[in-house]
């Protein structure tokens, strides 16, 4: 009897480094949209080269805002249970300043050229502020226009280089279909975040910036343009009436279901559109850099997430070991082959494997080539704010846009105060 | 007064000892839930808290104060909070009396109708404000089809301020009717049914009868209804939140300072604001107690 108890002792004690061997337990933080299943798979996979770590997934709402409110309240209250996280592109500065995300210079020492090198140069400086690396790129993104490649080409016109050019086209075909519920173009007016990227394309695109070296810097005749552009397009028709009640996922539906010959939306579309089980244009889809002002650069909006490390996590050393592995080629290419993810990494845009999954990839990288990164700044969502809601009150047709443009830089005035 | 006095004079100390020692998990409840929040407001609305920007917390007087009422974007939230309260507060009496007199009205299917009464209020007001966002919706709306086979123009509602506060309070009043339509219920159901036989027998018509009985001793329900109808207008956030109009045009006194405090994580200023809307609550609960004293003596 007593010898069998020695033994169960024994054996125990045999057990105990292996238990003890649990060396992490981390906890992460990813949003609805970003495919929590792959993550999972991703996790166990790590898990499985890495002995004695084991990986929580935690999920989260399904767009940016919900997610960020969640992380508002979790990091405003120092909670030490999660350890890494997602954040969306625009999010690095504030969470720099107000300290909540881990710098990862340290840990990356003098790997931090070789880290960071391989990264798509926009990816690389936005999530560096200040010196300090604040988080790594995890999944790339871009505003993208599709257009239809079928009417296109029965009206014999190239996709176009310029807005008017696009106008153009739009009207031309729009009369030779005399399909009124045709919409020529359809991009966000509503006050979400993707009407901050209407404002800012053809802001951008004649040089224009909002903040510049750390300062305030708006120009006027510029964003006024802009919005002139933009009131031009429902003005005569090419988009709807109530350009100010669309948001995103709107112009995806829309577009999907055959209304729409040019529309303004993310990389998650050609999915949609390609596959979607209702979907009316597949095959018929097109895929091109979005238009200039006049005179202008073509430029694009750039999104995508990347993996910070919580200042308050009490596994740092782990935690960063684990988003290490998540921002490497290897992983981003899995998310594009298993997620149609845009990868942060040039190479992998040229990855054969990459490329037979996801063909359009060759198209996209030029398109995610001429994204710029929105203000980089503590008071991210205060300029947001100011520009997505104002954005709608002039497509709404409730303020001018010299009105509008007033307001903007009252709210960031008071936003940027010291 | 002097009744108090005399109840204190006959707890001898003990007993005083022992209600107190009662009484004092309740004071730590109340002090903890109410006075401690209160005072933390009070005093984040003189600091300059800005939880998002690494800006140290110092202590700023009234500047956030006067920042507020140098403010457009707050002055506009007061009126559109103003609009709500006078429009739906005195709509919601009317459409609620209606119905407490409908469903008090002596036929044999009172039953399903005073369940019907109580639907809306059950609704959580988020959804509330979501329904009715579909309904007044530009193209998939059931308001603007309706004006559609009627021969008139549809409106894209949520393009104009006007319009959106509009249906902003159809969407209140409907909602909030039935919580009025309860309490006046109630009170329709003291009043002794003899007034109206006496009133019948005078000759009495009757709106007569509506006019001289019903309503004077309805009025102490209908002042409890609209203190606490007021009082929840003052503070509307999810309906409003809900159906958002144009920006920010139809933004509430509430979701301002949810905007400020939440989102843009600005505890000082959001504060300050959120005082001013603790006055104005203040203020009305005043007026209407003054109200109902001046009615008793």
């Amino acid at each position: 009897m007593r010898s069998r108890l020695v033994a169960a002792l024994l054996a125990l004690l045999c057990a105990w480094p292996s238990l003890a061997q649990d060396r992490a337990n981390l906890r992460v933080f990813v949003g609805g949209q970003q495919r929590p299943d792959i993550m999972r798979e991703l996790f166990r996979e790590y898990e499985a080269a890495n002995p004695g770590v084991k990986v929580k997934l935690e999920v989260g709402g399904a767009s940016s805002d919900l997610h960020q409110k969640y992380l508002n309240m979790v990091l405003t209250a120092r909670d030490t249970s999660i350890d890494a996280f997602l954040i969306d592109i625009i999010r690095p500065a504030q969470f720099a300043a107000a300290g909540w995300a881990e710098p990862l210079n340290a840990y990356l020492g003098n790997d931090l050229e070789t880290a960071l090198g391989g990264y798509l140069p926009a990816y690389r400086a936005a999530n560096t502020i200040n010196g300090k690396v604040i988080a790594l790129p995890a999944l790339a993104d871009s505003l993208f226009l599709y257009y239809r490649k079928d009417l296109l080409e029965k009206y014999g016109e190239e996709p176009p280089k310029t807005w008017p050019e696009l106008a153009r086209i739009a009207k031309k075909i729009q009369a030779g279909e005399r399909n009124p519920d045709l919409q020529g173009l359809s991009f966000q007016g509503k006050a979400v975040e993707g009407a901050v990227c209407t404002f800012l394309l053809p802001y951008w695109s004649q040089g224009g910036e909002i903040i510049r070296d750390g300062r305030f810097a708006f120009d006027r005749a510029k964003a006024e343009a802009g919005l002139d552009m933009w009131l031009g397009m429902v003005r005569d028709g090419v988009a709807k009436r109530n350009a100010a009640e669309v948001s995103t996922d709107d112009t995806r539906k829309e577009f999907q279901a055959g209304k729409v010959i040019f529309g303004v939306v993310w990389g998650y579309g050609w999915n949609h559109f390609q596959k979607g089980a209702d979907t009316k244009v597949s095959g018929n889809v097109g895929v091109t850099t979005l238009p200039a002002m006049p005179g202008g650069e073509p430029v694009s909006c750039m999104g995508g997430w990347n993996w910070a490390v919580s200042a308050f996590s009490k596994q740092k050393e782990e935690a960063v070991k684990l988003i290490r592995w998540l921002s490497t080629p290897y992983v981003s290419k899995q998310l594009a082959i298993r997620g149609s993810f845009h990868p942060a990494f040039t190479s992998v845009y040229e990855d054969p494997e990459v490329l037979k999954a996801v063909p359009w990839f060759q198209d996209a990288l030029p398109v995610v080539a001429t994204a710029r990164a929105r203000p980089i700044t503590p008071v991210y969502k205060q300029v947001s704010d100011a520009l997505r809601i104002n954005t709608n009150v002039v497509m709404a047709g409730v303020k001018t846009p010299a009105q509008a443009l007033d307001e903007i830089e009252q709210r960031i005035a008071r936003a940027v105060r010291r | 007064m002097s009744t108090r006095s005399l109840r204190d004079r006959m707890l001898d100390p003990s007993d005083r000892a022992l209600a107190l020692l009662l009484l004092s998990p309740a004071i730590v409840l109340i002090l903890a839930i109410v006075a401690w929040p209160v005072a933390k407001l009070l005093a984040n609305s003189v600091m300059d808290v800005r939880l998002s920007q690494g800006v140290p917390v110092r202590f700023v007087g009234l500047e956030n104060y006067a920042a507020a009422l140098a403010d457009g974007m707050f002055w506009r939230a007061v009126r559109n909070t103003m609009i709500i309260v006078v429009v739906t507060v005195p709509g919601a009496l009317v459409v609620g009396l209606a119905l407490a007199l409908l469903a008090n009205m002596p036929f044999r299917s009172r039953g399903p109708i005073r369940l019907a009464l109580l639907l809306p209020w059950a609704m959580p007001l988020a959804f509330v404000g979501l329904i009715f966002a579909w309904f007044f919706h530009s193209e998939y709306g059931i308001v603007n089809d309706v004006i559609r086979r009627l021969g008139y123009t549809p409106q894209i509602w949520f393009n104009s301020p006007a319009l959106t506060l509009a249906a902003i309070c159809i969407a209140t009043i409907w909602k909030t009717s039935s919580f009025m339509a309860l309490i006046l219920l109630a009170g329709l159901q003291t009043i002794p049914n003899s007034l109206y036989e006496a009133a019948e027998v005078d000759g009495a018509s009757k709106w007569t009868q509506f006019r001289e009985i019903t309503l004077p001793l309805l009025v102490p329900s209908m002042l409890v209804a609209l203190i606490f109808r007021t009082l929840t207008a003052i503070q509307s956030f999810d309906i409003p939140f809900s159906m958002p109009g144009p920006g920010e045009e139809t933004q509430t006194l509430a979701m301002y300072i949810q905007q400020q405090a939440v989102d843009y994580l600005d505890l000082g200023y959001g504060s300050a604001v959120a005082v001013f809307m603790f006055l104005l609550s203040m203020a009305t609960t005043w007026v209407y107690l003054r109200y109902i004293r001046g009615d008793e003596r």
